[in-house]
């Protein structure tokens, strides 16, 4: 008897999710679209070819080799030459070329009579992506390139070869990069930007559960019919949860079968992270939809939080870079655990040891805002009379 | 002549009611600020440093002291003294204990002594490629200010002055400047799009609920049925929310500027004319979404939703010369992708009007375009009907109060 | 005299429900024409159309020799008082009557008018939510009046309000029926049947017209007929 009456509030749950028509758009396509943008956007995956431009003003052979080196490293690519230097500040203000170096007159000479030079190297900073990456190119090339005028002035000294070479080049830098090893942006990006979407449409359909139900006269019939209000609420919790469950599955599909992005913890511990998440995250808009008046203020509550949670979290600019005080507070948001724990999970698996406590901490959550808003519906029991 | 009076009753009377609407009263001005200062806290400090930094020093000679010397006295990294074995540094890696390490290999010295080639090993999180690349980008800071050092120090063994040496390293020597924000503040470069971002929501959030209220409320019939013209209903109702719009726009810039320290620059009254265009582009496009849509929970819903994908997909932060032609070109479509660029440049670049006329000229046209659709939708409404068993996509959402 | 309001095959569809099939009538000044149906039949459609609020399938409608569909300036000759209650609900009775009066750009002494005439100087200061329907009656109707309009749309006026106010929006729709105004109003209880010059009969989409005396015939005919083929009555 039990079980029939569960079955059937579950079953008139999914028709009601079914039939709620700009949900049911949001939920299907909402976290595939944002997913597929996402991929679209990062599908680079690396800032490489940065524009670059030379202004030789000296046009030796010392010069062509400068621009040689430039053309062969890995990052810059050469896409013009200017005569001036007013050219080229022209083409960087309008965003033309990123990466601007002026070799100075006499170069050629400077160097074969050993007066010193120097070379210019500007880079618009104007954005911070593109100008990380080309100031790291530049620092290679410089090294580089100082390297090898070096070693040639201190042959032209008189030093001998290996000498001069082991005076520059003794000392190799080599660098990896740990868990994303080709340093890929679309590893670092996609998922967490996709799931941004997903909690967001989460959020959405987690503040109805209980305002979608005392909201409507059908709200009468269901008090009038003696039925616990915990069963009621529990069932139609657990059609949500699994619904935003089957929701995110197409999107890890694409995400880790398709597109191969890192998943280095396994299926089944990702799975379980996601689910325990989705209990705090449905938990919270529980909670909302017991404190509004009606499902508009529902969703804007839930979503006050939902929208900026993201950037809270530490995923991009991370925690460390933020004030003291504010690294412990933006830890009560249920995001902050998931986006940290994807972090770590997709990229380092860290273990059950350090996972445990953002299982525990979500799991606590949970608990906390299901009771409020159970609390809360105890309390006001009935609809409001207006 | 026009009737200024009835525009401005229209106006007063909206103005009530935002007053007595708390909720929206909150997400016209509290959200704003919230956001804007929420969002300044975590940018503040603007630039990456005191990266936790573990050092594997396997050779413990005067020789890999230099190095590791060499990283402790930069602010950029922050040594973390746990982590000094190789295991170590993989755990201290994994669990975000450290996010940089440094390796000194056991036979350091020992190769440098022999003239053999030998190392010093970097690796970085790449798991966040923010400290990525800053930490790959400080690395070759300290590398080759210590690659120089040790240079230096190689050709003082062999007997040069430090003249001497001064005049062979310096031969060529390699200025870099960066332009436009030369101390990689993030804020500089991030927190106006954000800010921008906000107000666009905000913007949307506040008026895009104005007609799908009265419609839920029966009292848009009053409108309706009386003789005032629809350009009047649209300046009258859409007048507070643009004073708020631009109120807001104002306030969050002082804000960064003042508080978050980001580089706002360029000519004040361009950057009004842009914040102008985008004003009226958002009240306007708000206005006809509230038109058009059945009711305020659609509204609410899909207008939330659209803030990430728009920001991420813009250019803004993730360069467009490194997104697909086919997602540039959708977002040409949106006025922040203008709006974005165009102030940075602006504010940042400090460039002037000849370098951000095709922005003006863009959102002047969609302002035409947005406006001329709010300022003549039409006054006869498609009669409200339920399909089937939809249910919250008609006139009605959930309500206590109903 | 010209027809206050002339329809010709007018179709509306609702939804998917095809709700008038092209029905035609005229109302001429001075006349107080009522529309029967019952609950769904179409009355409400009707007189948003009349009002200029709705759009429709097909057909004509002039008011006031105005074709609605090409013009809002009939509208400054109307008034509408709606069966649900279109009054803002966020505002008290004289912020709805100063607001409307903004909207129709009535003057403020017609608003004053307006408060003496139906009685709402205690009511003043109250949010519409909060008054009785009687009341709220009289405020729409004086909403209706502010402009002074020479054709008066109501949904469901009377309904069940208390006597009082029943008789003063009686009294104030007889005066204005007396200066020559012209009224169409709905009703779904037969009984008050008898107070128009005419009765249209919305069903299935089609519009019949009757007087008063031949639309009751209808009505008792219709109700034995009814009652016949349930077995309720025992002949």
């Amino acid at each position: 008897m039990m079980i029939r009456q569960c079955l059937a509030i579950m079953q008139r749950e999914l028709f009601y999710m079914w039939r709620d028509k700009s949900l049911r758009t949001i939920l299907l396509v909402g976290p595939l679209l944002g997913l597929l943008l996402m991929a679209g956007v990062y599908s680079s995956q690396r800032i490489e070819n940065i524009s670059t431009a030379i202004v030789d003003l000296d046009k030796s052979s010392a010069s062509s080799q400068v621009i040689t080196d430039l053309k062969n490293s890995q990052n810059l690519q050469v896409v013009a030459h200017f005569d001036t230097f007013s050219q080229l500040e022209e083409s960087i203000k309008r965003g033309e070329v990123i990466v601007g170096v002026v070799i100075p007159e006499n170069y050629g000479k400077d160097i074969a009579l050993q007066r010193q030079t120097k070379v210019a190297v500007l880079i618009d900073g104007m954005n911070i992506i593109y100008a990380t990456n080309a100031s790291s190119a530049v620092l290679t090339v410089t090294r580089t390139l100082g390297a090898q005028v070096g070693i040639q002035t201190l042959i032209a000294k008189g030093i001998q070869p290996n000498q001069a070479q082991e005076a520059y080049q003794s000392i190799a830098f080599p660098e990896e990069a740990w868990f994303n090893p080709t340093a890929n942006y679309a590893y670092f990006l996609v998922l967490a930007f996709a799931l941004n979407v997903w909690q967001q449409c989460c959020t959405l359909a987690s503040c109805m559960t209980i305002i979608g139900e005392n909201g409507r006269r059908s709200w009468y019939q269901i008090r009038t019919s003696g039925i616990s209000l915990f069963k009621l609420f529990f069932c139609k919790s657990l059609v949500h949860i699994g619904i935003l469950l089957l929701t995110v599955l197409p999107v890890y599909f694409l995400a880790f079968v398709v597109f191969k992005l890192p998943l280095a913890c396994g299926w089944s511990s990702f799975l379980l992270f996601t689910l325990i998440f989705i209990l705090a995250l449905h938990g919270l808009g529980t909670m909302m939809s017991s404190l509004s008046p009606n499902a508009v203020n529902a969703s804007r509550y839930g979503m006050i939080i939902a929208l900026p949670s993201f950037l809270l979290s530490g995923f991009t600019w991370p925690l460390q870079a933020m004030p003291q005080w504010l690294q412990h507070v933006v830890w009560i948001l249920p995001q902050t655990w998931f986006f940290q724990g994807v972090s770590f999970l997709t990229f380092k698996n860290p273990g059950w040891g350090f996972m445990s406590h953002y299982f525990w901490a979500l799991g606590l959550m949970a608990v906390l805002f299901y009771s409020v808003a159970a609390l809360r519906l105890m309390v006001r029991d009935f609809p409001h009379k207006g | 002549m026009i009737d200024v009076k009835q525009i401005l009753n229209i106006a007063h009377y909206e103005i009530m009611r935002i007053f007595r609407e708390r909720v929206l009263l909150a997400i016209l001005f509290i959200v704003p600020l919230l956001y804007a200062s929420m969002f300044g806290l975590v940018y503040v400090s603007a630039i990456l440093q005191h990266v936790p930094l573990g050092i594997v020093d396997l050779d413990h000679s005067q020789e890999s002291r230099a190095v590791v010397s060499a990283f402790e006295n930069t602010p950029n990294f922050k040594v973390i003294t746990q982590v000094s074995t190789y295991a170590d540094l993989e755990a201290g890696m994994k669990n975000g204990l450290v996010r940089a390490g440094v390796v000194i290999p056991a036979d350091y010295s020992q190769k440098l002594a022999q003239h053999q080639l030998t190392q010093i090993s970097t690796v970085y999180d790449g798991s966040n490629l923010i400290y990525g690349f800053n930490t790959r980008k400080y690395f070759q800071q300290v590398l080759n200010t210590f690659s120089a050092e040790h240079t230096a120090a190689y050709l003082s063994g062999l007997g040069m002055t430090k003249q001497e040496i001064v005049n062979v390293m310096d031969t060529v020597s390699y200025s870099l400047e960066v332009w436009y924000n030369p101390t990689f503040s993030y804020a500089t470069f991030i927190y106006m799009g954000l800010v921008l971002m906000i107000l666009q929501q905000i913007g949307l959030l506040g008026i895009g609920l104005t007609v799908t209220r009265e419609k839920e409320e029966n009292s848009w019939l009053q409108f309706l049925g009386a003789a005032v013209p629809q350009w009047k209903i649209f300046i009258g109702k859409a007048l507070p929310y643009f004073i708020a719009n631009f109120f807001n726009f104002g306030f969050l810039m002082w804000i960064a500027a003042r508080f978050v320290n980001v580089k706002i620059e360029g000519s004040v009254g361009l950057i009004l004319l842009l914040g102008l265009l985008f004003d009226l582009i958002i009240v306007s496009v708000g206005f006809t979404v509230s038109v058009y849509s059945p009711n305020s929970l659609l509204v609410t819903r899909y207008l939330m939703l659209i803030s990430v994908p728009i920001f991420v997909a813009s250019g803004y932060s993730w360069p467009s010369t490194h997104i697909p032609a086919v997602i540039n070109t959708l977002l040409r479509t949106m006025p922040y992708t203008w709006m974005a660029e165009g102030f940075r440049l602006l504010t940042v670049k400090n460039l002037g009007f000849d370098f951000i006329a095709d922005k003006i000229m863009v959102l002047i046209l969609m302002a035409a375009a947005t406006t001329f659709f709010a300022l003549t939708f039409p006054k006869r409404r498609k009669p409200p009907a339920q399909i089937g068993l939809a249910v919250n996509s008609a006139l009605d959402y959930p309500n206590k109060n109903f | 005299m010209e027809p206050v309001i002339r329809v010709t095959n007018l179709e509306q569809k609702i939804g998917r429900k095809l709700l008038f099939k092209g029905i035609s009538f005229e109302v001429q000044p001075g006349e107080c024409f009522g529309i029967f149906g019952t609950r769904g039949a179409g009355k409400t459609s009707l007189v948003h159309i009349l009002a200029g609020i709705d759009r429709f399938k097909s057909g004509q409608v002039q008011i006031l020799g105005l074709n609605v569909n090409k013009t809002e300036k009939f509208k400054r000759s109307l008034g509408l008082v709606t069966q649900e209650s279109s009054l803002f609900r966020d505002m008290t009775v004289v912020e709805n009557l100063d607001f409307i009066a903004a909207l129709k750009k009535a003057s403020r002494a017609a608003v004053r008018e307006m408060i003496e005439r139906f009685q709402l100087q205690e009511f003043l200061s109250k949010p519409v939510t909060s008054l009785d329907i009687g009341v709220l009656q009289r405020v729409s109707l004086a909403c209706a009046l502010l402009n002074q309009p020479k054709l008066l749309l109501l949904d469901e006026m009377i309904k069940d309000i208390d006597l009082f106010s029943r008789n003063l929006i009686l009294k104030e729709l007889e005066e204005f029926l007396a200066a020559g105004g012209t009224c169409v109003s709905t009703f779904s209880n037969f009984a008050v049947s008898q107070s128009f010059s005419k009765v249209a009969w919305l069903e299935g989409g089609e519009m019949t017209i009757y007087d008063p005396e031949a639309a009751q015939a209808e009505w008792n005919r219709q109700e034995n007929y009814y009652a016949e083929q349930s077995g309720r009555y025992d002949d």
